[in-house]
């Protein structure tokens, strides 16, 4: 597996913008690498720009301002940087046989790179392996074949950096945590999250609430509700909507997000957020496949910097504690590793060794809450 | 105490989605018509609030906005199952995937965004005072008082103490009869339609301005649905309705707070035991009241009516 590098490096307290990231794509037509397998399948032949038909299968509403939203960012950065192609996108594409159909209309449309922007498993794969011209990459997916290829993004290191802070905004050290369903994305988050805090304050712990959604914001409100009444005063969510956010600061308690900048709906409680850039890694791979280099196999975690960074600190959060967490995400930036051992699960045995890392396929597959995460174990 | 407290008070905030909805579907009931298009109509109230709040800051503005386009959906769906009398059922699912569908599409500038004017909260004078209960249920606002109190009461005085609501009653029960003692059985029913379709539509403003203040693709996530059945399982009663909704909401506000005590059940079960506790509310009073009519769905519930079949 390979982890693409960062190509934009910390600037001189360069606050990761938007704008400054969306330069960053347009002035790069290609990442330096490819990912690909050690057993290399056979590159798919070049198509011309003015033929091209690539298509984005979506999981939620473009309109969703979260997830989906930035995938469909994404879209539009490739569109722009190639005007002449083809572009088919299809949103809110639920995970059952329609969405296999929607996969196969895909091929009958003539495309030649297919992204479905969350995990659909079989239900893509069946489509894949009837149509080898193809490429299809599925975000969050675990399958690879000579036509097919994953990508993800490495955010575990950037909630490490917002446990940092979070453990400085927080005055009572109990965090909260609202997630979606106990899958391996929601377990990175929230353990390396609470590692980023124990960092700072060994005695912080993390209560986590599962929704069972993506987007559901009547239940994450419910939710952040009965965390904040469990005397909770600093919350974390990967949902796609910015209502935890909306509670928070209701009960004047801080909250981080996830995906877009979501300080609007709630700027005093707003500590940051984790947001996502598709951009350069889409239209690399569009490259790619346009140039007749782009082969299946290819397993790729975009790193802190290069595809998810933490948002510029919100206003409440002082210049000390943002000092303190973006040292430490210079530090990432410089390659370190943060989910260092020792590690002990919810249980209390001890999972990651003193001295060793958890690398980025353990966090990638991660389905054990850390030693003062609660609410995971039973889930 | 805080903990009580603040139990109560979510679930009476989740709760009043349920019974502003649930209320509306009531009345089209009532009258023999069944809306399934609740789930459509709450989403284009919500966006229809969230839109007119934008431009005027006005969260009065913004109910009123839900309840005007939740009436003209409400006629287009008189007109196509009392007048043109289509199948209720088919025009109920057209009106929630149309509705869905429109909403989406008109609300995607809005998408995400917090609404710019909510509901604040007025505490009662006195009652706020009040140990525990003050706290949840007197220091709400405006819609939430609306939705459990007075909507209620003017709902049951309305059905089941006036003449005019003994009409209604006698239309979903049998048209032909009220028919025949010169009761005008279309103009009523389409009147009542249009009317519960603008509570319906009510409860997607109460929604964006009052419980999650902000509009996106999916915010009413299948409420709509449970409102119908809400009104099922209440037996066609005002109050029954608002006490299922804060029932529901009840259980739904334990099964977060037992993740956030951390009870040790898992949440897959926690989101699944609104639905077991309903089911079981609907089972038991069956059981207990065999032999005796209990209350049943009006006799002509979905049927349309033609003059020349009597």
């Amino acid at each position: 597996m390979t982890i693409v590098t960062p190509l934009v490096g910390p600037g001189p307290n360069a606050g990761p913008t938007r704008r400054g990231l969306l330069a960053a794509a347009s002035a790069t037509t290609a990442l330096a690498l490819l990912p690909r397998r050690a057993s290399a399948a056979a590159p798919l032949g070049p198509v011309a720009e003015a033929e091209a038909v690539i298509a984005f299968g979506h999981i939620g509403p473009i309109s969703d301002g979260g997830w989906t939203a930035t995938h469909h960012h994404g879209m539009l950065a490739a569109k722009r940087a190639f005007p002449k192609a083809k572009f088919l996108e299809v949103e809110s594409i639920p995970v059952s046989a329609d969405a296999t159909r929607t996969f196969r209309q895909f091929v009958e449309n003539g495309a030649n790179l297919v992204f479905v922007t969350s995990e659909y498993g079989d239900l893509l794969s069946s489509v894949a392996d009837d149509a080898a011209d193809v490429g299809f990459l599925e975000c969050n997916g675990h399958r690879t074949s000579d036509n097919q290829g994953w990508y993800y993004i490495q955010h575990w290191r950037v909630s490490y950096i917002i446990g940092v802070a979070a453990a400085r905004m927080s005055k009572s050290g109990k965090l909260g945590f609202v997630g979606s369903f106990p899958v391996p994305a929601v377990y990175s988050c929230a353990n390396a999250f609470l590692l980023g805090a124990r960092s700072i304050r060994p005695d912080a712990t993390a209560q986590v609430i599962l929704i069972n959604s993506w987007f559901d914001p009547q239940a994450a409100s419910q939710a952040a509700n009965a965390l904040i009444q469990n005397g909770i005063d600093m919350i974390y969510t990967n949902l796609d909507d910015a209502s935890c956010l909306q509670v928070a600061a209701k009960a004047g308690i801080k909250c981080a997000t996830w995906n877009t900048d979501m300080r609007a709906s709630g700027p005093e409680a707003y500590v940051t957020s984790l947001l996502l850039d598709w951009d350069r890694f889409y239209v690399a791979q569009i490259a790619a496949r346009l140039s007749g280099s782009w082969s299946g196999g290819g397993r790729t975690i975009l790193p802190v910097g290069g595809g998810v960074d933490r948002d510029a600190w919100g206003a409440s959060v002082p210049a000390e504690t943002a000092a303190l967490a973006d040292a430490v995400r210079r530090r990432i930036l410089g390659g370190w590793n943060p989910i260092q051992g020792e590690i002990k699960d919810a249980d209390g045995k001890v999972r990651v060794a003193k001295g060793a890392a958890m690398d980025e396929m353990a966090c990638y597959g991660w389905n054990w809450p850390v030693e003062g995460v609660s609410g995971l174990r039973s889930a | 105490m805080t903990l009580l407290s603040g139990l109560l008070g979510n679930a009476l905030l989740s709760g009043g989605v349920l019974a502003l909805a649930g209320m509306g579907e009531l009345l089209a009931e009532r009258v023999g018509v069944l809306n399934l298009g609740v789930e459509g109509l709450m989403a284009l109230g919500a966006v229809s609030a969230v839109i007119t709040v934008a431009s005027t800051h006005d969260a009065g503005l913004g109910v009123a906005a839900s309840l005007a386009v939740g009436a003209i959906a409400g006629g287009v769906f008189a007109i196509a199952t009392v007048l043109a009398r289509a199948s209720q059922v088919l025009c109920g699912m057209a009106l929630t995937m149309g509705g869905l569908g429109l909403a989406a599409t008109i609300g995607r500038p809005f998408a995400g965004q917090p609404s710019a004017a909510t509901f604040r909260p007025m505490p009662i004078p006195l009652l706020d005072q009040m140990p525990v209960l003050g706290d949840a249920l007197f220091r709400q606002s405006l819609p939430v008082y609306l939705a459990y109190l007075v909507l209620p009461l003017a709902l049951h005085l309305l059905l089941f103490r006036t003449r005019h609501g003994l009409t209604l009653r006698a239309i979903g029960e049998n048209p032909a009869a009220c028919d025949a003692v010169g009761i005008r059985v279309l103009p009523l029913r389409f009147a009542y339609v249009v009317l519960g379709a603008a509570l319906s539509a009510s409860a997607g403003a109460y929604l964006t301005l009052g419980f999650v203040p902000s509009w996106s693709d999916g915010v009413t996530a299948g409420r709509g649905w449970i409102a119908v059945s809400l009104v099922i399982f209440a037996g066609y009663r005002p109050w029954r309705i608002v006490a299922g909704a804060l029932l529901f909401g009840l259980v739904n506000a334990l099964g977060y707070l037992a993740q956030a005590r951390n009870w040790g059940v898992p949440s897959a079960f926690l989101s699944m035991l609104p639905y077991l506790v309903t089911l079981l509310f609907m089972i038991v009073p069956a059981l207990l009241s065999r032999g005796r009519p209990g209350a049943t769905a009006p006799a002509a519930l979905g049927l349309p009516y033609y003059r020349d079949q009597r």
